[in-house]
């Protein structure tokens, strides 16, 4: 476990791009007029720039330094999960003590947006971290296919889903559907059921697709 | 140790890797020389399980490699191998995070006697300092198998004779497989005990140095006295000038006679018999 704890800290070490980024976006972020977006929302970015710098940076130079593939992964995931955590904490405590301090004006919020905030703030904070960790993992198993004719393919399945999914009423309902269940889902068990188990089953891709990962 | 069993690796219709069986049973410091294009990086990426083979079997340490492997026990290092760009002694204790099974005092000494900064960044290095810290992670994983692709590309003479020592003094510590590829044939004799020949994606040549010391001959003189002299024994290569023929052959050296001129052909000489004559003209 030491060496996968060694992965995770120079995973998180070397993504100093994304958190500075982020912090930049969260703090400089300004809006205007009667509806306001909380700067919260901006956090979930270095959910979507991690998986760039784990995928396209960090596998290489750590393959180089003698960490194993397993090591990697495994550091991947905690390293996902930990991200996960923090991002859902800030936004939450953003949501409790700065968003109030727009009095005259709604704020939005996306922890409000997807209902997660009826089951109560802790169910919110975990619903959103499962949320993320999925999103993180998905990004992974997508960018590490993109050396493969794989990725290409599901890059273009995914467009053409979207494409087509979304003119046409019951396909569009279908959609909506999905997107209900993993994200906009006011039912805290069932949210986090699904986000987990998803993330499970998107690891065990992402391991496939690991396995076949040339250097 | 390393096994490889009719390994074929094929780019397309190209095959790189023809058919390659192989066994490496015992520890030693083995080179492996072949001229560019040959397949040397290749076999080494195969056998790190860096890629897949085509069709056959690499084993090491009795576990099949593939890209599948999740903990392969090889180390492989490539000269232009890029690092995290942080302070040399600073990439030195994250290697040995990473590795359980890393050498840290051995890496630490290294970078003393290689004189390398610990404070500079790894960008920051020279060619040779970055194939040199390249070359000190690999050696100090400690792994089963130590694959170190043209380390030495980059070095002057005097970092190539400590290069040298250090691979010595690494394996005389922790016993294992070490297989360099290198072009610089006569430096590296004096550390290797086995050399693998590599030509066209097949093995030409793996046996000790000192059977090249006892078997590699040319014999030179009039064509028919060198006929008759080597005629039976295993030919591997031939030069003719005039009237004046030289044999290279490996084999049981020919009987002395007034009329040859027998010598024993140098390492390099030995290679470039077995892959293919200097003109570019392969046999």
């Amino acid at each position: 476990m030491k060496a996968v704890f060694a992965v995770v800290k120079r995973l998180l070490a070397s993504n100093k791009i994304s958190f500075i980024l982020t912090a930049l976006v969260v703090l400089c972020a300004t809006s205007s007029g009667d509806v306001v977006l909380s700067n919260g929302n901006y956090t979930w970015l270095l959910a979507v720039l991690t998986p760039f710098f784990f995928v396209f940076y960090d596998f290489s130079k750590l393959m180089h330094l003698g960490a194993s593939k397993k090591d990697y992964f495994v550091g991947c995931l905690i390293s996902y999960a930990f991200l996960a955590f923090c991002i859902s904490l800030v936004n939450t405590i953003v949501h409790l003590l700065i968003d109030p301090l727009y009095p005259a004006r709604t704020v939005i919020n996306l922890m409000d947006v997807c209902r997660w905030t009826e089951n109560g703030i802790l169910a919110a904070g975990l619903q959103q971290m499962c949320f993320l960790l999925l999103v993180m993992v998905f990004l992974h198993v997508l960018l590490s296919m993109q050396a493969h004719w794989y990725g290409w393919l599901t890059d273009a399945v995914l467009v053409a889903i979207i494409c087509i999914f979304t003119p046409i009423a019951p396909l569009r309902s279908v959609l909506a559907g999905f997107f209900q269940i993993i994200m906009l889902n006011g039912s805290a068990p069932l949210h986090i059921g699904v986000c987990l188990l998803l993330s499970a089953a998107l690891s065990l891709g992402g391991l496939v697709v690991l396995k076949r990962k040339t250097l | 140790m390393i096994e490889l069993k009719q390994v074929t690796k094929q780019y397309g219709q190209a095959a790189v890797l023809k058919n390659i069986t192989l066994t490496i049973d015992e520890p030693g410091i083995y080179c492996l020389l072949g001229r560019n294009g040959a397949g040397k990086t290749t076999l080494l990426k195969s056998i790190a399980g860096y890629q897949n083979i085509t069709s056959g079997r690499i084993q090491v340490g009795g576990k099949v490699i593939t890209t599948s492997t999740l903990d392969t026990g090889v180390s492989y290092i490539e000269n232009f191998a890029k690092h995290f760009n942080l302070p040399v002694r600073k990439l030195l204790r994250i290697a040995s995070e990473v590795n359980p099974d890393y050498d840290y005092e051995f890496a630490a000494d290294m970078m003393g006697r290689f004189e390398l900064d610990g404070k500079k960044k790894f960008n920051h290095l020279s060619l040779g300092m970055k194939t040199m810290v390249s070359t000190i992670i690999c050696l100090a994983s400690n792994k089963e198998a130590v694959l170190l692709d043209e380390p030495v590309l980059g070095f002057d003479a005097i970092m190539r004779v400590e290069f040298y020592d250090m691979l010595t003094e690494s394996f005389q510590k922790h016993p294992r497989v070490i297989i360099v590829s290198t072009h610089i044939i006569e430096e590296i004799a004096k550390t290797i005990q086995k050399l693998i020949i590599i030509d066209r994606g097949s093995i030409r040549f793996f046996d000790t140095l000192q059977a090249v010391e006892t078997k590699a001959f040319r014999v030179s003189g009039l064509e028919k006295d060198v006929e008759a002299a080597t005629h039976g024994l295993n030919t591997i290569g031939q030069d003719a000038v005039g009237g004046l023929v030289t044999r290279y052959i490996f084999d049981n050296p020919p009987e002395p006679a007034a009329s040859l001129e027998i010598h024993p052909l140098s390492l390099q000489d030995f290679f470039i018999q077995m892959v293919g004559h200097k003109g570019g003209a392969a046999k």
